[in-house]
């Protein structure tokens, strides 16, 4: 126990960095087949070493910090940026035991330290003395803040129901059926703002390279450049796991199915829900600004406020009461 | 005395936290102030993690360091223009402020030596998140309403009063 207590956080940042060097290959072979090419297959069989040459790459890159730039926070944003996401990682369920932080508040964790990232993020893109960069960075502080409300809100139904903060105790309470079912309102409004708060596809907006060059990190290169690229991927892996916890059941099988074990059966819906990350990131047009932050504030907000509202009225009506 | 991860994480904590508060007086750039509360504010709530007060430590991370250093980093570079200050020189303030600032901390220790600490260990298991609701929405429902009523209202006012500003 005290050698998995010492060992664990190494091994999962281990298999972390596993992760997002295929899920990056994962990412652009999907994109490549919906659009009908190839994508990656030079660097080894089928591309398989595309990522780990556009590591290497970027290790051996030389190391640039802009004269005019503010040196101290310009090195310090990507640590800033980067260790919430690996933070958060604490408090995920994989399995019944594997799970490095037991909280009672387990949730509203996961909500208040990966806000931290802004503030890496904010202090980077001011740091570079770049306009274009700040403005990305003022855009994805603005976008990210704004979307933590409904992303917070909506939980706020499964929350009820469960009558705990708790992440164990939130996939436990789906044994009979999973939230995705009684709380589909939610796990929409959920769905579009986590692709907000992972500044994704259709709202890469602090990235957007026709606009702004490519947002917060265009100053960076090599090593932070890197940082703050493992940081969103981490993110990923992190609000799939979250996801899957809320919404799709954990590590609890599907159709009774108990002799697979229960990290396979979180391995199965984690990567449902990061392949549909990629499917609409391939799929959808970026937002406008000026509808970004209209969406966020008069149509996710009150829907998620409405989802509040029915799962209240649902839980006193004698038959729906049994889901909620 | 024990050394035990507490402690160690205890004293780390809280050199961060001064360490922040200080550096916040002493630098001159603006935004350099700001990530420097937002350390301290950070650094208090993993104290609040040590003393088992996860609720209230979760909420300090998300309000001070996720809304409100964000909110002032971001003020700053939206309007700030000339971001380093000139130290000013004003003797007369220096002193009165060092006067004030011994007298807190005379009033503090001779207040601190008076006390009684509880010095057992208490049983925290009962102080979770339902006793914290049931006593916001039970005992304490009618100052609660009250406190987000207020809130709401400087909401709305702040708003007005941009939007007059806006029309001029």
């Amino acid at each position: 126990m005290d050698l998995f207590f010492y060992l664990g956080p190494i091994i999962l940042m281990l298999l972390l960095l596993g992760f997002v060097t295929y899920a990056i290959l994962f990412e652009r072979k999907v994109i490549g087949w919906i659009q009908n090419r190839p994508g990656p297959n030079q660097v080894g069989p089928w591309g398989l070493f595309q990522t780990i040459a556009d590591v290497a790459k970027l290790l051996l890159k030389e190391d640039i910090v802009p004269g005019k730039a503010d040196r101290a926070l310009f090195k310090l944003a990507p640590i800033i940026a980067f260790v919430p996401a690996f933070a958060i990682l604490a408090v995920i369920p994989f399995t019944e035991s594997w799970q490095f932080g037991d909280f009672a508040v387990g949730l509203l964790y996961y909500i208040a330290i990966s806000s931290i990232t802004i503030i890496g993020i904010l202090t980077g893109a001011w740091a570079s003395n770049n306009k274009y960069s700040l403005l990305g960075g003022m855009r994805s502080a603005a976008q990210m803040i704004s979307y933590e409300i409904p992303l917070v809100l909506s939980v706020v139904g499964i929350v009820m129901t469960t009558g705990s903060l708790d992440l164990n105790d939130i996939v436990l309470a789906q044994k009979k059926v999973w939230f995705i079912v009684p709380q589909f309102l939610a796990f929409l409004i959920f769905l579009i703002a986590s692709l907000a708060e992972l500044n994704r596809t259709p709202f890469d907006l602090p990235e957007a390279e026709s606009e702004l060059v490519a947002g917060y990190h265009v100053e960076y290169t090599g090593f932070r450049f890197a940082f703050f690229m493992l940081a969103e991927y981490v993110y990923v892996f992190a609000m799939a796991s979250l996801t899957t916890c809320l919404f799709l059941g954990g590590w609890l099988p599907l159709f009774g199915l108990t002799m697979i074990p229960g990290i396979l059966w979180f391995l199965l819906k984690f990567s449902l829900v990061v392949f549909s990350l990629f499917w609409i990131r391939a799929t959808m047009p970026r937002l406008r600004v000026d509808q970004l932050m209209q969406f966020a504030w008069k149509v996710l907000l009150p829907l998620s406020l409405l989802n509040i509202f029915l799962t209240a009225i649902f839980k006193e009506i004698p038959v729906l009461s049994s889901f909620y | 005395m024990e050394i035990t991860g507490e402690f160690i994480a205890f004293f780390i904590l809280s050199i961060l936290a001064i360490c922040g508060a200080v550096f916040m007086i002493f630098f001159t750039n603006v935004v350099h102030m700001g990530v420097s509360m937002a350390f301290t504010f950070l650094s208090i709530a993993g104290i609040y993690f040590l003393l088992n007060a996860d609720f209230l430590a979760v909420i300090q991370i998300m309000v001070y360091t996720g809304a409100i250093s964000i909110l002032m980093l971001f003020g700053i570079m939206m309007t700030r223009h000339k971001e380093t200050e000139e130290k000013l020189n004003r003797p007369i303030h220096y002193g009165l402020s060092i006067a004030g600032a011994g007298v807190l901390l005379v009033s503090l220790v001779l207040l601190s030596r008076g006390a009684t600490f509880v010095s057992d260990a208490v049983d925290t298991k009962g102080y979770g998140i339902e006793k914290i609701g049931e006593l916001f929405f039970g005992t304490y429902m009618i100052p609660f309403e009250l406190a987000s009523i207020l809130l709401l209202v400087a909401l709305i006012g702040s708003i007005i009063i941009a939007k007059k500003e806006g029309q001029e």
